[in-house]
This record gives C-alpha cells, structure tokens and sequence, in this order.
C-alpha cells in the first residue's frame, strides 16, 4: 500500500504585516508545515507502520518549498520521501488549483491508495484541498477523521460525524482529511532531523505534470484592510484584583452591557 | 438570466445563499431525504433536482453525480453551504468544472455576465474583492430554512456505484448549542492551567447570564469543552453585547469570530498579548485573581 500526505509549507498570518491599503508584506512571516498537517502526517506513520505501507509526502507552492529547511521539517515528522512541485509560479495557489495540481502530482506517482490531509491550511484556511482533490481524482472524501486503520481495499475509517462520530468501512482509494485532534503529533527530535537529511526528495518540475487550468479568469479588483471595529483599548491594570474588577463594572455599567 | 446552483446535504437550512442568489435562476441539487427535499423546495428556489433517499449510503458517496450534473448545467454560481458533506460536493463540483473556490464571502453580487464576492483573505488580514469571469463555487453561511413557494421536485434515480459504507453511527451526546444569539459570553482559553479550574470562568459566566464559550485548543484539543462551544473562524461566530476572553492570546483565528461582539474584555497576563489590540478592556493579570474577584464584584453589584 502506498500513502501519500498532502502538506502545505505555509507562514502564520498572524506574522504578516497589514497596510491599511490592505497590502499584505509576508515577509517577517516564518513559513512552516502548516498547523494541522503534522496531525495528517502522524495518522499516516500508524497507518504505514501497521500496514507495511510507504508513507510519501506531497507538496506543491513556491520555490520555499524546495528549500532545505522545508523539505527537512516536512519529512523529519515521519514521512518517507516526499515529492514536491516548486515554482515561482505557484506562490499564493487558490484551493482549486493546488488541488488540482496534487490531483495530477497523485497521478504521476502513481498506485496511491489513500491521501491524507490536515483539516485546512493556516494562511487560506479554506477546508476545500481535500475535497476538490478528490473530485479530481474521482475518489470519495472524508473530512474531520479521527482513525483509519487497515489496509488498502480494507480500510476502517471513524469521523466525527453531526455531533457524534460514524464508523465507515471504505473498500476503494479515498481521501481523507485529519480531524485537528485526531492525534497530537510529536515534535521532532534531534534524531529525527539527522533522519530527515538522508531521506529522499524528488522536485517534479511544472512542466511533467498533466496540469488542468482553471475554467475561470479571477481578477481582482479592490483590496481593503480587515473589517475591525475601533476599540477602546483601555489598559486596566490588574496587579489589585478588587480594584482592577470594580472599575471593569463600572466601564461596562458605563456601556450598558450588564 | 445567470444561473445558480446550491448544493445541498441533508440539511435544508440554506436561506442565507437562496438570499444570496436572488434575481438569478436558482436550482438546488439535494442530497438526503426527501423531507429535506420538500423543505428546500419551499425555500424560494425555482427548481430542485433530489438524488432521491439515500438509505443507509454516507451523503459524500453522491459527490461524483452531484458533480456531473451539475457541471453539465453549466452555472455561472455554485453555492453550498459550510458544512462537512456540503463541502464534499462543493469540492467535487469545483473539480469538475475546473472552478475556483472561496470561503469567507461576504458578499456575492452577480451582474453583467459576472461575479464578484467581496470576501476576507488569510483568516481574516485583509479583504479583497474578486470578479470572475466563468463559474465559480462560494462557500457561505447556509443560515435558516426558508420559507417561500413550492418549487417542483425532479428526482433523478440510481444510487451511486460507491466504495464507503457505514459501519456504525454514534448519534451526538447534547443537543447542538448555538452561540450566535447569546447575548453575553465569557470564553476561556488556555491561559486556565487545570480542568478543575473551569469553575472559575463558570462563576464568571453565572454571575454575568452568560453562555460559555472557549478558544479552539480547550474544545479540539484538551476537550475540556464540547466542539461546538469554540468561537473562531472554523468555530461559531458570535455577536454578543459582551465578550470576555479569559487566558485568551488573540491569535487572528480566534478574534474573527467575536469581531461582532459590541464590548471586548480581554484578561491575560501578558501586556503584549496580540488581543488587547482588538478588545474595549484590556486587563492586564493573573486571571486566577483577577476572574474571582470580577465574579465577586458583579455579585456584589448585583
Ligand atoms: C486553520 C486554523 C484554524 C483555526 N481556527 C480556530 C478557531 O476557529 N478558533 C480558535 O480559537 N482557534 C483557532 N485556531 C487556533 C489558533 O490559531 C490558536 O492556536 C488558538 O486560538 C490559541 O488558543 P488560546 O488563545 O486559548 O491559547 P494560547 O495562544 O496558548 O494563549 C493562552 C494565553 O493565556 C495567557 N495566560 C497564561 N496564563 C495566564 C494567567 N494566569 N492569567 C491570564 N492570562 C494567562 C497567555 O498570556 C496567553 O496569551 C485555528 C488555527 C488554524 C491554523
């Protein structure tokens, strides 16, 4: 059996500095695997270790994703090998066009059997790589996974389904998006970065892939600076609790909220 | 006339995208039972296409048909709701059609053989608004059931050759809890060391006829509370009169989903904490201190 993990290398919006032109500067932005993919990496080291399956990385976006530091983060929290697609090109790719691009990058290697994901990315956060790359390939999606186990053509697959949870038993490829707390993944060690350097990356140029392109032309026409509320922003010091909560009574009396 | 397509999965609370569409011709493909079906016929679409009842097979196995019909209609907009399988078949019809896809949409106008969504970027940095030339699929807030007209029922038939079945379905524990109408919130985050502390902001919350809410990590994480009491981007949206984050840091994911609330009180222990510079109140200190004797001090008040 062979699992491929998409993972996306991905700075932290919170980092980014915000003109109130609503320019973004990325630039002080640290780019990492981003937030929840170490979650689908980790279920798909179980589902490898206990099914003797290879567990190979997928990721395509800017040249970043190429770089020593990324290739080494991505596979020293358990993968295999990885595949990735760098290009300049494909900086700041919307959801539709990475997961078509993954589409074709599970289609280039080749007897895939199940594509793990995290819930959603921490710059676009859209939730919708899983499922349009599984529309590309024609397989069924599942989101919010908690555990899979089994082989291929076999698996057992529990999700958090309206509130509760389901079990469902899934006898073709799939793809399948992590639940945030489906594990909580390690934080790589010493050993597994030294791990990491000896393991093999293959960078699968643009042009090898069998690219769908998107049936639309997107343009965009204004940006803007957040929709935020002016705050009051009135520092209450609190080293005296009693004082500090009778003037917060006061100030929201003042407000008319209690 | 444009043409809009909303896709539906087992849940017919899609008013808010039928308000969306207004003034286009609206067809829903609905996934799920027929009552499902009927509700969404009388929500002010003008046609629905019903995959006819699912029995026992998992909503998702229908993406693949969802797609294909949908696709060949050729829209100019695709809607779907923001839940799990509604997003299954969003995902499948955006493949097929080769579709871009935006979630956090504010506004979609669709106008001159165009659209255009006005829509918040990167969790909530930014706004931008796009124009599309050719079709598109918008992610938005399914809101309630309408209730307009008796649009008719087409029931296309032939259960989908598919590979998931369903094993075993554990139904939820509590009945949903639904933020958006609270009026008053304190929510806590992980700021608060021990499980056994939550008594703390619970105090707080009776002394103020608050509902509780947390930040993500506390509810998909700790599961010290349900999902469904975590505000954020992904978790609920909320507009109280007052929100009072407790051992909350402020990371942008967390702040979006109380950006409506009209007062903010922010109690955390770091001056620098990213959510000061969005709250009313910024309390700087312990709030092992400071949420005790702010109970104290409203039930004194009181
Ligand atoms: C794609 C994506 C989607 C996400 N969606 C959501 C979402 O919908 N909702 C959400 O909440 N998060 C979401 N997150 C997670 C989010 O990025 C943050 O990790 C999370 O909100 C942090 O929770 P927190 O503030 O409770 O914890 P922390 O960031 O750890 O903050 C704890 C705070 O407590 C303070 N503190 C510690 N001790 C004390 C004390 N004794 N007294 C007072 N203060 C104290 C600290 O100073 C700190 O500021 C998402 C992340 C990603 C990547």
């Amino acid at each position: 059996m062979r699992i491929a993990v998409a993972y996306k290398w991905a700075p932290n919006p919170q980092d980014a500095l915000v003109g109130s032109d609503g320019s973004v500067d990325w630039r002080h932005a640290k780019a990492g695997v981003s937030e929840y993919d170490p979650v689908a990496i980790a279920l798909g080291r179980s589902l490898a270790d206990a099914s003797g399956a290879e567990l190979v990385g997928l990721s395509v976006g800017g040249p970043d994703v190429a770089s020593p530091m990324a290739k080494k983060s991505a596979l020293a929290r358990g993968l295999d090998r990885a595949v990735v697609v760098a290009d300049a090109s494909l900086q700041g790719l919307g959801a539709t066009e990475t997961a078509l691009l993954l589409a074709a990058l599970v289609e280039k290697i080749g007897d895939v059997d199940v594509v793990l994901t995290g819930d959603s990315s921490i710059d676009e956060g859209s939730r919708m790589v899983p499922t349009v790359l599984a529309g590309a390939l024609g397989w069924p999606a599942l989101t919010d996974v908690r555990s899979v186990s089994g082989t291929a053509g076999d698996l057992s697959v529990e999700r958090n389904h309206r509130g509760g949870s389901q079990v469902l038993r899934l006898t073709g490829p799939a793809v399948l998006a992590a639940a945030v707390d489906a594990v909580v993944p390690g934080v790589p060690g010493v050993r597994d970065i030294l791990a990491a350097g000896k393991k093999p990356v293959e960078e699968v140029a643009l042009t090898a892939l069998v690219r769908r392109e998107l049936g639309s032309s997107v343009e965009r026409v204004r940006i803007a600076g957040p929709e935020v509320r002016d705050r009051k922003r009135r520092m209450i010091e609190g080293s005296d609790a009693a004082v500090a909560a009778h003037e917060i009574v006061a100030a929201l009396r003042a407000d008319g909220v209690i | 006339m444009s043409a809009t397509y909303i896709l539906v999965a087992g849940d017919a609370r899609i008013g808010n995208l039928v308000a969306t569409a207004v003034g286009t011709s609206i067809t829903a493909v609905v996934v799920g039972d027929r009552g499902v079906a009927e509700a969404v016929a009388a929500s002010g679409v003008e046609k629905v296409v019903w995959l006819g009842d699912p029995g026992a097979t998992p909503l998702e196995a229908f993406a693949g048909q969802v797609a294909a019909l949908t696709a060949a209609a050729r829209p100019d907009l695709v809607l779907a709701p923001s839940r799990p399988a509604d997003l299954v078949l969003a995902g499948a019809v955006a493949a097929r059609l080769s579709a871009p896809v935006y979630t956090m949409a504010s506004a979609v106008r669709v106008a001159d053989g165009a659209v255009e969504i006005d829509r918040s970027v990167f969790g909530g940095i930014a706004r931008e608004t796009l124009r599309i030339h050719g079709p598109v699929v918008v992610i938005g807030d399914g809101g309630e059931v309408g209730t307009d007209g008796g649009a008719p029922i087409e029931e296309v038939t032939g259960a989908p050759a598919t590979t998931i079945s369903v094993i075993e379905t554990l139904p939820p524990e509590h009945a949903p809890v639904d933020l958006s109408k609270a009026r008053r919130i304190v929510s806590t985050g992980r700021g608060l060391k021990d499980q056994g502390d939550l008594s703390i902001t619970a105090r707080l919350g009776e002394a103020l006829d608050a509902e509780l809410a947390c930040s993500r990590p506390l509810a998909e994480g700790v599961g010290w509370f349900r999902r469904d009491r975590y505000v954020g981007v992904t978790g609920q949206k909320v507009t109280p009169d007052l929100y009072v984050a407790v051992g909350i840091s402020g990371q942008l994911q967390h702040v979006v989903g109380a950006r409506g609330a009209r007062v903010i009180v922010v109690i955390n222990s770091d001056e620098k904490c990213p959510y000061f510079g969005e709250a009313d109140y910024c309390v700087v200190g312990d709030l092992y201190e400071l949420v005790p004797a702010l109970t104290a001090a409203l039930t004194e008040a009181n």
